[in-house]
C-alpha cells in the first residue's frame, strides 16, 4: 500500500506543486489548509508523513502536532516547513516532536530523499 | 548701554516661542519619519515573505519537469526548464537577503554560537561556490589555517558572510582569475582571528570603500549596471561580523583586485 502524506499548507500554489510531485513519486496525498482541517484528517486515519507549514490561518502548525499526539494519532514522522531557517524556530519544532525542519523550497530530490528516509 | 544684538524682553519672549514651535514641529516630523520607516520595513518584510510562496511553487513545478517526472524532456527543453529553476533560485536568494536585512533592522537577529572548525566552514563554502567559479574558470583556494583552533561563533551567520564575500569575488572577477581565502591570528595575544577573501578582479576605488558596506548602496547603481543584486549583501555581512564583536573592511585598488578582511574575537561572542 502506498504511504500516505498529509500536506498541511494554506497556499494552493504550494500544495498543487507538492501534490503533483508526491503522486508522481507514488504516494497517497491528503491536503489540509488549516489547523482544524489537519486535525480532522490526521485524527481520521493513519498518516505516515506530515509536511507541516508553521504559519496557518487559524494558528501554528505545531498546534496540529500537539493535538494529534495528545490523541495518540501522531504521524509516523512530521517534517516542519518554514520560509527561513532560524535556530529558535528549529528548536521549537524539534522540541514539539518534528523529525526535522525543512526550509522551503527544498530541492525536490532532497525532499523525496527526506521522505524516503523517514519511511524506511 | 544696550548691545545692538540684545532683544527687549518682549522680543525675546516672541523668539523663544517661535523656537519652541519649531522644535515641536521638528519632533513631529521625526516621529512621522520614524513611523513611516517602520511601515516601510514592515512592508518589505511582508512583501518579501509573500513573494517567496509563489516563487517556491514555480521552482518546484519547474524541477518536476526538469527531472522528467512528467515525461522525458529533450536536451533543449531541459535547458530551458533549468533556466526557470536557476532564475527562480537567484530571485529567491535576493528575497532572502531582503528578509535577512529586514530582520536585522527590527533587531530580530541574535547569535546562536557553537564550537566549530573555521577551516571546515571555509572549505564547505568554497565547495558550494565551486560550480559557479568553474563556469568562469576561476580558482578558489584556501591558503592556510589548518593549525587554527576551533572558533565559538554563529556558524550559519559566518557561512553567510563567507558566502557573500566569495560570491562577490566570483561576480567581480573576470574569467581565468584567482580567488583565495587566508586565515590568520592577530592582536597582541593572537586573540583575534582574521579572515581574508582576496581576488584578482576589477577592484574598488578608495572613494567607495565605505559606500559598499552601506545598505542599498552599489558602486554602479544605474539600471544598466552589469551586476544586479539587492545591494544588501555587504551591509548584512557587516552586521553579522559586528554582532560577533569583529570588524570588516576592504583593501583594494582599481584594476588590481580586492582583499576583504574580517576579524572575530576567539573568545566567546556576545549572545
Amino acid at each position: 500500500m502506498a504511504a500516505r502524506i498529509l500536506i498541511v499548507e494554506d497556499s494552493t500554489l504550494v500544495t498543487d506543486a507538492f501534490t503533483v510531485l508526491f503522486r508522481q513519486a507514488g504516494y497517497d496525498v491528503e491536503i489540509a489548509a488549516s489547523v482544524a482541517e489537519a486535525i480532522e484528517l490526521g485524527s481520521a486515519g493513519t498518516i505516515d508523513i506530515m509536511l507541516l507549514d508553521l504559519s496557518l490561518p487559524d494558528g501554528s502548525g505545531l498546534d496540529v502536532l500537539e493535538t494529534l499526539r495528545a490523541r495518540g494519532r501522531a504521524p509516523h514522522a512530521t517534517l516542519a516547513m518554514t520560509g527561513h531557517d532560524d535556530s529558535r524556530t528549529r528548536r521549537a519544532c524539534l522540541d514539539a516532536g518534528c523529525a526535522d525542519v525543512l526550509v522551503k523550497p527544498l530541492p525536490i530530490g532532497e525532499l523525496l530523499r527526506q521522505i524516503e528516509r523517514r519511511l524506511a | 548701554m544696550r548691545m545692538p544684538d540684545q532683544l527687549d524682553p518682549a522680543a525675546q519672549k516672541k523668539r523663544l516661542k517661535a523656537l519652541e514651535t519649531q522644535a515641536k514641529e521638528a519632533q513631529r516630523t521625526i516621529a512621522e519619519l520614524n513611523s513611516r520607516d517602520a511601515l516601510k520595513t514592515q512592508f518589505l518584510s511582508n512583501i518579501s515573505h509573500d513573494l517567496r510562496t509563489p516563487l517556491a511553487a514555480i521552482i518546484t513545478h519547474a524541477e518536476i519537469l526538469r527531472e522528467g517526472m512528467l515525461g522525458e524532456l529533450n536536451a533543449k527543453q531541459r535547458d530551458s526548464v533549468s533556466g526557470i529553476v536557476n532564475g527562480g533560485q537567484q530571485l529567491l536568494d535576493m528575497i532572502d537577503e531582503i528578509l535577512t536585512y529586514v530582520r536585522g533592522e527590527s533587531d530580530q537577529i541574535t547569535l546562536s554560537p557553537m564550537e566549530f572548525s573555521i577551516t571546515e566552514l571555509v572549505d564547505q563554502v568554497r565547495m558550494l561556490n565551486q560550480p559557479l567559479a568553474a563556469k568562469k574558470k576561476l580558482t578558489i583556494e584556501r591558503l592556510n589555517g589548518d593549525e587554527l583552533p576551533s572558533v565559538n561563533a554563529d556558524r550559519d551567520k559566518l557561512k553567510h558572510v563567507l558566502g557573500n564575500l566569495i560570491g562577490n569575488a566570483i561576480k567581480f572577477t573576470s574569467d581565468g582569475g584567482r580567488i583565495w581565502i587566508s586565515l590568520s591570528r592577530r592582536g597582541k595575544n593572537a586573540e583575534e582571528l582574521m579572515v581574508e577573501v582576496g581576488d584578482t578582479g576589477r577592484g574598488i576605488s578608495r572613494n567607495n570603500f565605505e559606500l559598499i558596506f552601506r545598505e542599498f548602496a552599489q558602486v554602479d547603481a544605474s539600471p544598466s549596471r552589469p551586476h544586479h543584486g539587492t545591494g544588501l549583501g555587504l551591509a548584512i555581512a557587516r552586521k553579522f561580523v559586528e554582532l560577533h564583536g569583529g570588524t570588516i573592511w576592504v583593501e583594494s585598488e582599481l584594476g588590481k583586485g580586492s582583499r576583504f578582511f574580517f576579524t572575530l574575537p576567539l573568545n566567546t561572542p556576545r549572545d
